[in-house]
């Protein structure tokens, strides 16, 4: 009898396009909005990359962010420089679990233009699984 | 005028074996275009371009993945290999992608994370790209093969292709023992047999059907099945490939000491060392 070879891989490929120093450390079970002023943003592969100065409770400081790959936020409607240092901008982040600064980039907004996936893994539609990388992360559906 | 007989050779000038040789030259004419019209008729399918994923309306594409199947049907030492490399992977749980390393097979051709993949086709190769750090497969086909001693054992293997009728049987091998993106291993003695073939939807939209099956009497007790379908991508392919960022970085790292009036002593390890003080 033959068997499938993709029943056991299945989740963990939702990591993949994310996964560049590990999606373990994010929370994906929520996601959070964080606002800020744009100091560094790379939208590239294996994943995303950006500096936001951020200012609440704690005070004004750049804080890193890592999220999808170029690949994905291309496709999904980004363009070529229309996040640039000193922009406004919100972030949809999965929070660290450890509860410090930064978090994995699922959408972003600029300029009352929103790019990203809503809490939605771009590979499957369903609530974004990046996290499935991880042993302690969420099944999917 | 090419089946002329004898009796009229005198109304073209009386030359019988003129005659004769244009009614051979007439049959052979007639025979090669009989034969190029059957090979037109026969000419392979065309795999040449971007696909992505194909997905029946409300399919998932997990379940496109055989989600639900049972376990994979591992050997003891294919267990082990699996068991080692998933502690290997530490609580970091990362993955080669995660370092910029490409799939392998049969990872590669699983189209995990939904990117797109390309297919060149030219008569003796078929050039297989996936937008995951641009890995690519050459399938080489016809004649054109590499001798068993000049292949190099690679994650993605050695690949021949043959056409059975319409479908495209690619046959891997020479794989170095290791485990894929998705957790597969397979050992140098496995055997990856593909089969592509061209066809369309309901809507007439173009559809590539793939089935694998790979053998691996080390770490497998049985063979293990995969299909997947792709549909044309509206779209491009997105550079992806990704290893030079600590090459940049240690550029970088020199590039202050160049600043600095310093002699530029910066290696690589500097690099990690400093990477892991940030983290």
């Amino acid at each position: 009898m033959k068997r499938s070879i993709f029943a056991a891989a299945a989740l963990l490929s939702a990591g993949i396009a994310s996964a560049h120093h590990s999606a373990a450390p994010f929370d994906f079970t929520k996601f959070v909005t964080i606002e800020g002023i744009v100091k560094q943003f790379k939208v590239e592969n294996p994943h995303t990359y950006a500096v936001v100065t951020v200012t609440d409770a704690k005070g004004t400081r750049d804080v890193e962010y890592e999220g999808h790959s170029a690949s994905n936020f291309y496709r999904a409607g980004f363009t070529r420089d229309s996040v640039r240092p000193g922009d406004k901008i919100a972030i949809l982040i999965a929070p660290r679990k450890d509860g410090g600064d930064g978090g994995f980039i699922n959408s972003f907004t600029v300029n009352g233009v929103t790019v990203g996936f809503g809490g939605l893994s771009p590979s499957t539609g369903k609530p974004d699984a990046s996290g499935a990388a991880t042993s302690s992360a969420p099944k999917q559906p | 005028m090419g089946v002329a007989d004898g009796e009229n050779s005198s109304e073209v000038g009386g030359n019988s074996m003129t005659k004769k040789s244009l009614v051979a030259l007439g049959l052979v004419l007639a025979a090669l275009i009989t034969q190029w019209s059957a090979a037109e008729e026969q000419e392979p399918p065309d795999f040449t371009g971007v696909w992505t994923m194909y997905l029946a309306p409300g399919e998932s594409p997990f379940a496109a993945f055989g989600r639900g199947a049972p376990a994979l049907p591992l050997t003891r030492e294919g267990q082990q290999r699996r068991d080692e490399y998933q502690k290997l992977l530490g609580p970091e749980v990362a993955n080669p992608a995660a370092y910029c390393v490409d799939y392998g097979m049969p990872s590669m051709m699983e189209q995990a994370g939904a990117y797109p993949i390309e297919f060149i086709q030219k008569p003796d190769q078929l050039t297989i790209i996936y937008e995951v750090e641009g890995e690519m497969r050459r399938v080489y086909m016809g004649e054109r093969h590499v001798p068993r001693e000049k292949r190099l054992p690679t994650r993605q293997g050695y690949s021949e292709g043959r056409w059975d009728g319409d479908v495209l049987v690619v046959e891997t091998t020479d794989l170095t023992d290791g485990v894929d993106q998705m957790q597969h291993p397979h050992s140098d003695q496995a055997r990856i047999v593909e089969r592509f073939s061209l066809g369309a939807d309901d809507k007439g939209t173009k559809i590539i059907s793939y089935e694998m099956s790979m053998t691996d009497p080390v770490y497998y007790r049985e063979p293990v099945t995969a299909q997947r379908k792709w549909a044309p991508l509206n779209g491009f392919i997105i550079p992806y490939r990704c290893p030079d960022e600590f090459w940049l970085a240690l550029l970088d790292m020199r590039r202050e000491q160049l600043k600095a009036g310093k002699p530029v002593t910066v290696r690589m390890s500097d690099v990690y060392k400093a990477r892991e003080a940030k983290e």
